[in-house]
């Protein structure tokens, strides 16, 4: 199988690497680069675990080729915040928003991607935008208020 | 996963070239959110994976004379966000609103839900009430239009030859008409539907002038009703009409009983919601 040479912004850095026309995004992510924030669930997109940001649109990683991500800008929850943590993280741990953690990364990735376009959505816009993503725990009345909070204070 | 080859042609020419010489052996995969879970669950194999993703000119949305034109590599999320889409194919926007969930609507295509004729496609329905030509091109034979209920031939089976490639979607423009989609699944969020219905009317003062009404996941391939239909057209909306036009729909339809439901229910549920969709359509669906 012949691998190819991929180039892709990761985090807002240049890597480089070679994959098979087979290997998956989330492989790539958690196997070669060490980015384990990505959660591999259902792998059937279901799920959302595995949630990134390609263009700053929520994308699954689990049904995405890493071979399609050539000349793309990825971003995972590793890359979100800098120094500190993004509001949406500090929202989260604020709203305790996290049981389990499993689905966190995830949700948080959809839910950077609705703020990005919507700064101010109503609890129905959000409902509907983390559809996708599940909660296990069944956690969803934090998680809907952290993000419906996270832009309020300061 | 079966792939050996991966093409990521940049062009719609490049791409043509390619499945001509790869035949059957090739997949064609954009999105892959159909492509990649079958490919894992080897209820598809390929030697070769051809990923269009990256050709630009097929992702686009255009308004024609009494049509709009889509790419096939326009994603849902571009159909939700697209105001010619709004105003002219209001139809299909509704049912992009019923469709998967934001993480899949933003990788999924229109061209990849048409291609891999699922019964219970959503953007099936609605392309079929309002009319619609698939293009489609191959390098040694150039291009041609189907019509959408010609381009269906059954479960995940197209009239899609190895060689060819969806280029367009040409859909007549509904700004005109009353409308309505319904998608009736188990769930709110990433539900396969038990039967979707699509109705599009033109109404001149309270009467049909003209009804265009299609099914999906109620025969092995979605359908248009024409019984329902002709039943419809120079009719009034009434009780009575309402309910002969819902009893037509359950003998029009052919359903399976499979995990999600009987045969039984989703002919019941055909009436049910074509009746919904034609009252809603009336009330408000301008």
């Amino acid at each position: 199988m012949t691998e190819r040479e991929i180039e892709i912004t990761l985090n807002g850095r240049r890597r480089k690497f070679r994959a098979k026309p087979n290997e998956l995004l989330i492989n790539v992510l958690r196997d070669r680069f060490s980015l384990t924030g990505a959660k591999y669930g259902c792998g059937l997109g279901e799920c959302g675990a595995c949630t990134v940001l390609v263009e700053g649109k929520p994308v699954l990683s689990c049904l995405t080729l890493a071979v399609s991500m050539d000349g793309h800008d990825v971003r995972t929850i590793e890359g979100l915040g800098g120094e500190k943590l993004d509001p949406l993280q500090e929202s989260f741990l604020e709203h305790g928003a996290v049981q389990c953690g499993f689905c966190t990364p995830g949700m948080i990735m959809t839910a950077r991607s609705l703020l990005d376009g919507n700064p101010s959505p109503s609890e129905e816009e959000i409902r509907e935008y983390l559809r996708g993503n599940l909660c296990r725990c069944t956690g969803y009345q934090g998680i809907i208020q952290a993000v419906k909070h996270c832009n309020e204070k300061k | 996963m079966s792939p050996v080859r991966y093409w990521a042609p940049k062009t719609k020419d490049e791409a043509l070239s390619i499945l001509k010489e790869e035949g059957p052996r090739a997949r064609v995969v954009a999105g892959g959110t159909n492509v990649i879970p079958d490919l894992r669950a080897k209820k598809l194999t390929a030697q070769s994976l051809v990923d269009i993703s990256g050709i630009d000119e097929l992702r686009c949305i255009e308004k024609g004379e009494g049509s709009v034109q889509i790419g096939p590599l326009t994603t849902i999320a571009d159909l939700l966000d697209s105001e010619i889409i709004k105003a002219e194919a209001g139809l299909l926007g509704q049912a992009c609103r019923a469709f998967a969930d934001p993480l899949v609507r933003h990788r999924a295509t229109l061209g990849g839900n048409l291609a891999n004729a699922s019964p219970a496609a959503d953007s099936a329905a609605p392309l079929l009430a309002l009319g619609t030509d698939v293009l489609i091109e191959s390098a040694p034979a150039g291009k041609r239009a189907v019509p959408l209920e010609e381009f269906f031939l059954g479960p995940n089976r197209t009239a899609l030859g190895p060689d060819e490639l969806i280029t367009g979607i040409r859909v007549h423009s509904d700004a005109h008409l009353k409308k309505r989609f319904i998608k009736f699944g188990l769930r709110k969020a990433m539900a396969i539907s038990l039967v979707s219905v699509a109705v599009a009317l033109r109404m001149e003062a309270d009467q049909v002038a003209g009804a265009t009404v299609a099914f999906g996941a109620v025969a092995p391939t979605p359908i248009r009703a024409p019984w329902v239909e002709a039943y419809l057209t120079g009719k009034r909306i009434s009780e009575e009409s309402l309910a002969e036009a819902a009893r037509i729909a359950e003998w029009e339809v052919s359903p399976i009983s499979d995990i999600r439901a009987t045969s039984e229910y989703r002919r019941h549920l055909s009436g049910v919601l074509l009746r919904r969709a034609i009252q809603s359509a009336v009330k408000e669906g301008s």
